[in-house]
């Protein structure tokens, strides 16, 4: 084993700051989850392609298990514990409950950042629109037709 | 096996696939400036790797293909990104994110090859991390290949491996690992060139000649180089150019065959140009250039399915993805034409 120092991170999360004294080849999502204990980010495929593990790093989704955490030390990373004020969902949570977007929910954070972006992007995106921004992120239960009625439906709140 | 054994043995395997999840231990450099990352590529040469988007480069060292002894983020680096579309070139820095090429108005209009490869690379999760110069600088891939060491253990070593062997040709002296990027043939269609720095120089190469045509080292760039812009001389007059992929999942795939199309034409709308250039057909993108007036379709198309190497290494049949990639190059040169325009 090479050897390798340890480093101290400061991480801006979910408008709080984190230090952290971790290796250099620790991805994102490692640090998010093993040491913040932010657990809603999960990890899937490990290798950019399912999107499970989506977090915004400055308002933009990225993939945290490609992201070095030492990479994005000075920018605002925002995973789906963020989202809510306390016990009060974002209305994009609250849209993916009341469409039934949600089976067994390890794509809804992913799904959930994804479709938020859009959102602040583009505040009324077409279907098209929308299935292509979530494109990158894999759900194997709802079939995405739940999800883009979800997103739809602020879609339409935006108009 | 005894039940003891055998979840020892269970749990040793999960302990190696876990291992294998993660990153193999580096020390990780962070330059604040372009001299600073030509100065740190000049003293530690091959043992550095530099990282731009992380895209590419994280997973080949999940995978074990390298593990440097450093890695180098130059993503910060703000003078090596943008786009600057000037009165007879346009300059892309090498770190300018592959959304914003895909996005850009004036990228769409002028050169529309190259909108939509870089649109097309992956979803936007992707695109907003992985960058133009890490994209042009991918290695090349093999099923045989780009594996974890679970995988490789069991295979004997081939020429990218440092072995002798190829094991998606067998009794082949040579590696046929294929080059998929996206954005190096619809660049190579607009003629575009590259800068590469080193300390204390600086020289520009056609792109073709960034590429070895030897899959074992593809990449004819030195340990000591730094890939910064990508210039593309502005076509004057009317032209139209296009990219066309196939792969099996639209929002994240290398290509498994592509073609990039530029056409230019007479005020008569006679063909003038005709530059097709086939990707994922071999080791390094491939040029086929006809000036009208035998520009014939037909003809440009066979010529790219002669060109195109079609070897069972990646995802689909060689044989199909030879046949692809000619489907391509009509598709894509129809579609520069169909969109042929007024230039700059």
């Amino acid at each position: 084993m090479k050897e390798m120092k340890k480093t101290a991170l400061t991480l801006n999360v979910n408008r709080e700051t984190y230090d952290v004294v971790s290796y250099p080849n620790r991805t994102l999502l490692e640090v998010l989850r093993d040491d913040l204990h932010l657990t809603g980010t999960k990890e899937g495929c490990g290798e950019g392609v399912c999107g499970s593990c989506t977090v915004l790093v400055n308002g933009m989704p990225v993939r945290s298990c490609l992201t070095l955490a030492v990479a994005v030390q000075g920018k605002e990373i925002t995973t789906i514990e963020g989202l809510s004020a306390g016990e009060k969902l974002h209305p994009v949570q609250e849209a993916f409950v009341n469409h039934h977007a949600i089976q067994c929910g390890f794509c809804s954070p992913g799904m959930i950042l994804t479709s938020y972006a859009l959102l602040a992007e583009n505040p009324s995106p077409t279907e098209k629109e929308i299935r292509r921004a979530i494109s990158g992120n894999v759900c194997r239960c709802t079939g995405y037709a739940k999800i883009v009625e979800a997103v739809k439906s602020l879609a339409e709140k935006g108009r | 096996m005894p039940e003891k054994a055998l979840s020892r043995h269970r749990e040793k395997q999960n302990n190696n696939l876990e291992e294998h999840m993660r990153l193999p231990p580096f020390q990780y450099l962070e330059p604040t400036n372009a001299e600073e990352a030509l100065s740190i590529i000049s003293s530690h040469k091959e043992t550095v790797k530099i990282m731009a988007g992380g895209t590419d480069l994280v997973n080949r060292m999940k995978l074990r293909l390298i593990e440097p002894a450093f890695v180098m983020n130059i993503g910060k680096l703000r003078n090596l990104d943008g786009i600057d579309i000037g009165d007879t070139e346009t300059v892309i820095g090498a770190n300018t994110r592959l959304r914003e090429v895909a996005g850009a108005p004036l990228v769409k209009k002028r050169f529309r090859a190259i909108a939509e490869a870089a649109f097309q690379v992956a979803s936007s999760a992707i695109t907003n991390m992985a960058t133009v110069g890490g994209n042009i600088l991918q290695n090349t891939r093999c099923l045989y290949y780009d594996q974890s060491g679970l995988v490789l253990n069991g295979l004997e070593r081939c020429h990218k491996r440092g072995g002798n062997v190829c094991l998606a040709v067998k009794g082949s002296a040579r590696c046929f690992s294929v080059y998929q990027g996206d954005m190096a043939p619809a660049f190579i269609a607009f003629d575009a060139r590259c800068v590469l720095e080193k300390k204390g120089s600086t020289r520009t190469v056609s792109l073709p000649e960034l590429f070895t045509g030897n899959g074992a080292a593809p990449l004819a760039i030195g340990a000591d180089e730094l890939l910064t812009k990508i210039i593309i001389p502005n076509p004057e007059g009317l032209y139209g150019s296009a990219y066309r992929k196939l792969r099996l999942r639209g929002s994240t795939d290398y290509p498994l065959a592509s073609a990039a199309a530029f056409v230019s034409v007479a005020k008569d709308r006679k063909v003038t140009l005709c530059r097709l250039v086939i990707g994922a057909a071999g080791t390094a993108p491939k040029v086929i250039d006809r000036a009208s007036p035998d520009a014939d379709l037909e003809v440009i198309a066979q010529k790219a399915y002669e060109l195109a190497e079609g070897v069972d290494n990646l995802l689909l049949p060689g044989a199909y993805r030879k046949k692809m990639v000619s489907v391509l190059a009509r598709r894509a040169i129809k579609a520069a034409m169909d969109g042929i325009k007024e230039g700059v």
